[in-house]
């Protein structure tokens, strides 16, 4: 039987959510994807991912899972890579370089511009501030990229005769994708990272009822019941607000434009009513990217965002404005009447946008540093931070900060960390089941332990089964896959003329020549097959002597053959002919003398090849002598 | 929807804090396993329901340094799934032991919360001996080194069975067939009951049946259905009883025949499901109550200084979430099928609505704000 078989290469370890810190310090998500599947005698790797809790070889998948001794090359048929976040596509440069892979790497466009830039930032930390060796190059993450070949959505791509991709809305960030992979009438789905609710600026995840043998889909939030985005929202509100209200001002770290750019919408949309005095501020090098941003953006939205985008572009906020680094240092909150950007006397800084997202370098640290200093300020992270990054240092607590030169900078600002990129939890992985309708499903970086109640779950409502593999633990599913065959008119209706009705209880046998041209399947008639085929039929004709002890003439022993078989056989016509011979059905037998043995009469008993069962069984009972003449 | 935007400012003042999270199922049960985790289970009566075991979010049990854990999110520690609807859920403390009560069928199940996997199974059941289909038993635990689970559904039926042998070490005795609105163990020996006719008392389960009694409002009043909580803190009244029609009366334990106070309380009356009525004292404030079951909110009461009130009284603070945080448009508005209070935090409450909806939220006393 065909298989599908699949084995994750990378899992969630250590210092997760599950893992609470009994000291102060933010439980960080870490964790690495990395994911390989075999269908119909494809291998395909999903995802990439580091693990950035280790600074040692243990952040990389082990790809010796793959193959022992055979090149990657040969042995991958493609890498597909669902969204740039380092956890998903961190171990590509490694992987395609420095163990050496030279085939094709799918992932979306959007993916294959950020991709890059985040994989430098990330070797530049690693290298630079950590001084790690045995890392990727800068020119390893180039020629990486050159081997990547970007989908758009819904787009069936074949990567083979036999392979082909396509790539789904995965909401999440911009880029994300889930993808199917489908060999023949087998295929699997990936979703990587997705969410099922909307925010702001990205829907939510949709695929079709592709019925795939397997859906493998992402469970690291599968038993979290999620907060609503509106609380979430109204949590990060509450804190600015009150930091303006109390004098003091906000920095918001970010690198993911689009992260900014729900915040910025939240922001306007409340604005007003916040008592915000002075305008959002965007960083120069923010403003930069912006354009860029859009550009990949704006197509890979959907139709209803865009419209809410093309009259709403991040420069058209009324409230939101870019500012110089000069001004970073102005003491606020100064109001000036006529909010049109930065003027002799310095904007008014409450709310600052700015890069990079994990106080690393640039403008983002800059401001940190002038800012931290204050209990009225407040600094908000929107998300992970890699170690060796002031950001990581302060979300773990940590207050006083050596810096350059020996300086310490002491923390005395106000640090909140808030979750703002959105996952699939246990409500939303049951809506994408209901959605895709697949036989399998297959669940990725939870514990077995702890998700049984989940599996019940899908498995009561679904009626599939569940799988849950461990880390290098291969899932082997049996497929049947349905081969489709067209029968030929004139043969189903001889069928139907031969009396009796198709019984759903009692199949019948068809006979018939299955053609199998290109990949189509047709079953005609012998007849037919034969004409298109130009051929001619061939009879085969059986003959089987049975020696029968007699000493009478053959006739009497034909008949003698007659009546005991006109007996036994009380279904079957038997007839006993003018020249002698027995028919039973078509089947004929002859009574003939031995030629040397004159009390040993020879029974030639010859059917066709269609009647091989009933030849075949009158032989054995002849064989086993006639009864005693009465 | 310009209202619920409204609503949204507004609760910035409002609320320190605030979470709302869409159950699979909607829960008429919120019952604390320790001081981190809730229960919660459905009530559907024609498909299984789950039990669920929800780990507070993080951010909910630290005490220091909130600001660093981004985590806002319940945890699903354990599941389970009943065949029947779950009206009440006991934890029985110090052990990994559940007892439900609901319908159809008038007995109590009792289930294990597994300590390797995250199952909760069904391991036994206890009879409760009803003839009328469609009443269901009361449940409280009397928690000590052999657990005994008090249950009824009228007070002839009044009952405590030991967990673990099954057998019964208590009944009331009477014949008296009055309904049961709600049972509660107060300490080893004893416990207080309400009838629905608003009938209460406490009873020493040591002595034969001799219960210290209210015998209800007056026969002049409309009727309706009662249901009551004792453990108020701090000096006076320690007993409310909240009827469908919207009165409230307090009662000291000391005097139960003479209500300290009946006020009538600013709801939309009748109650749409009285059976859904509940009041409840704050653990962490003095003389603080909250009631819900007539409509989208949960409304706070601060009592104290109700010595001898009568007439019309307006709550400390109402909770309007579940209505302006309804997705479903309005068509039905959804109705507060539970709430209770956080052990630790003495301004925070849970609260579940009909349609399927779960807050968490912690108040501003806006009357400390000086």
């Amino acid at each position: 039987m065909p298989e599908i078989r699949v084995t994750p290469l990378g899992a969630t370890e250590g210092g997760s959510t599950s893992h609470p810190p009994s000291c102060s310090g933010a439980g960080q998500d870490v964790g690495r994807s990395c994911i390989l599947v075999s269908i119909g005698g494809k291998n395909v790797m999903l995802d990439c991912g580091m693990h950035m809790g280790f600074s040692d070889d243990r952040r990389f998948p082990d790809f010796s899972y793959i193959t022992r001794n055979g090149r990657l090359t040969d042995f991958l048929d493609c890498v597909i890579i669902s969204h740039f976040h380092l956890d998903h596509c961190g171990a590509l440069p490694y992987f395609s370089e420095m163990v050496g892979y030279d085939g094709p790497i799918y992932m979306t466009q959007p993916t294959q511009a950020i991709c890059p830039i985040l994989l430098e930032d990330y070797r530049k930390i690693a290298v630079d501030k950590k001084g790690e060796a045995n890392f990727f190059t800068s020119q390893m993450i180039k020629d990486c990229m050159k081997k990547v070949v970007a989908v758009h959505l819904h787009q069936t791509v074949q990567v083979d005769d036999e392979l082909e991709i396509k790539a789904y809305y995965a909401g999440h960030v911009l880029g994300a994708a889930m993808f199917q992979i489908k060999v023949g009438s087998e295929s699997v789905v990936y979703t990587g990272d997705y969410n099922m609710t909307p925010d702001r600026h990205l829907g939510a995840a949709w695929i079709d009822k592709c019925r795939p043998n397997l859906l493998i889909t992402e469970s690291t939030y599968a038993t979290t019941i999620r907060d609503s985005k509106r609380c979430r929202e109204r949590d990060f509100l509450k804190k600015v607000h009150e930091t303006v209200e109390r004098g003091g001002k906000v920095l918001i770290p970010v690198f993911a434009l689009g992260r900014a750019q729900e915040l910025c919408i939240l922001l306007e949309t409340f604005w007003e009513r916040m008592d915000l005095k002075a305008p959002i501020y965007f960083s120069t090098g923010l403003t930069e990217k912006a354009n860029h941003y859009y550009k990949l953006f704006i197509p890979w939205t959907n139709q209803k965002i865009r419209k809410t985008f093309v009259q709403r572009n991040m420069f058209e906020f009324k409230h939101i404005k870019a500012f110089d680094r000069a001004f970073a240092d102005s003491p606020g909150p100064m109001v000036r009447s006529g909010l049109r950007g930065p003027a002799r006397l310095g904007p008014c800084l409450q709310v600052v946008f700015a890069t990079p997202g994990m106080l690393h370098a640039g403008q983002s640290l800059q401001i940190f540093r002038k800012w931290a200093g204050s209990e009225r300020n407040m600094v908000i992270m929107p998300g992970y931070c890699v170690q060796g990054t002031v950001g990581h240092k302060i979300l773990s607590g940590q207050r006083k900060l050596e810096m350059e030169g020996r300086q310490v900078l002491e923390v005395k600002m106000q640090v909140e960390y808030m979750s703002f990129s959105a996952h699939a939890d246990a409500k939303g992985i049951m809506q994408l089941v209901g959605q895709a309708e697949p036989e399998n499903v297959l669940l990725v970086h939870g514990e077995a332990k702890k998700m049984e109640f989940l599996k019940q779950k899908i498995e009561q409502e679904f009626r599939v089964s569940c799988y849950m593999p461990a880390n290098g633990e291969t899932v082997t599913l049996s497929t049947s896959p349905s081969i489709p065959v067209g029968i030929s008119l004139g043969l189903l209706k001889r069928e139907m003329a031969q009396g009796l009705l198709p019984d759903a209880k009692k199949p019948r046998l068809l006979h018939g020549t299955l053609i199998m041209k290109d990949s189509n399947f047709r079953l005609v008639s012998s007849e037919q097959a034969l004409k298109e085929l130009g051929l001619a039929e061939h009879q085969l004709r059986f003959t089987c002597r049975v020696h029968l002890h007699d000493t009478r003439k053959e006739q009497e022993t034909a008949l003698r053959v007659y009546s005991h078989l006109k007996s036994v056989l009380k279904d079957h016509c038997v007839q006993h002919l003018p020249d002698g011979s027995v028919t039973v059905e078509s089947i004929l037998i002859q009574a003939a003398a031995h030629s040397e043995d004159p009390s040993t009469k020879v029974l030639l008993v010859s059917w066709t090849y269609q009647d091989e069962e009933l030849g075949s069984y009158l032989t054995s009972l002849l064989k086993k002598g006639l009864p005693q003449a009465s | 929807m310009e209202s619920a935007e409204d609503w949204l400012v507004e609760s910035l003042r409002l609320y320190q804090d605030f979470h709302a999270f869409d159950l699979s199922g909607a829960t008429r049960v919120l019952e604390w396993m320790g001081d981190k985790g809730i229960l919660v289970a459905g009530y559907e009566s024609l498909k299984k329901n789950e039990i669920l075991h929800l780990i507070l979010p993080l951010r909910l049990s630290v005490k220091e340094n909130q600001g660093l854990f981004p985590e806002r999110d319940f945890k699903v520690r354990h599941g389970g799934f009943s065949d029947r609807s779950v009206f009440a859920l006991k934890h029985v403390p110090d052990t990994r032991l559940l007892v439900t009560s609901g319908l159809p069928g008038c007995y109590l199940q009792v289930w294990q919360v597994a300590e390797d996997t995250d199952v909760i199974k069904a391991v036994s059941t206890i009879d409760v001996h009803e003839t009328e289909g469609s009443l269901w038993s009361r449940v409280a635990i009397f928690s000590s080194a052999a657990p005994g689970v008090l249950h009824g559904v009228r007070l002839s039926s009044l009952k405590v069975v030991d967990l673990e042998s099954q057998k019964t070490t208590y009944t009331s005795g009477v014949g008296d067939s009055e309904l049961l609105s709600s049972l509660q163990v107060l300490d080893a020996d004893t416990f207080a009951f309400c009838c629905t006719s608003g009938r209460l008392g406490l009873v020493d389960t040591r002595q034969k049946w001799a219960p210290a009694e209210y015998l209800g409002p007056s026969p002049g009043s409309a009727g309706g259905r009662w249901c009551a909580a004792a453990g108020g803190r701090g000096p006076g009244p320690s007993i409310a009883s909240l009827g469908s029609d919207g009165q409230l009366c307090l009662l000291d334990p000391r005097d139960l025949c003479h209500p300290v106070s009946s006020v009538q309380c600013p709801v939309s009356t009748p109650s749409p499901d009285p059976e859904l009525l509940q009041v409840t004292w704050a653990p962490g404030l003095d003389l603080c109550l909250a009631i819900s079951g007539f409509d989208g909110t949960v409304q706070v009461y601060d009592v104290t200084s109700w010595d001898g009130m009568w007439g019309r009284v307006d709550p400390l603070f109402t909770h309007r979430g579940h209505i302006f945080l309804d997705d479903n448009g309005v068509d039905t508005a959804p109705l507060v099928t539970t709430h209770t209070w956080h052990p630790d935090k003495p301004r925070t409450l849970l609260s579940a609505a009909s349609d399927a909806s779960l807050h968490v939220w912690d108040w501003v006393d806006l009357r400390a704000s000086c």
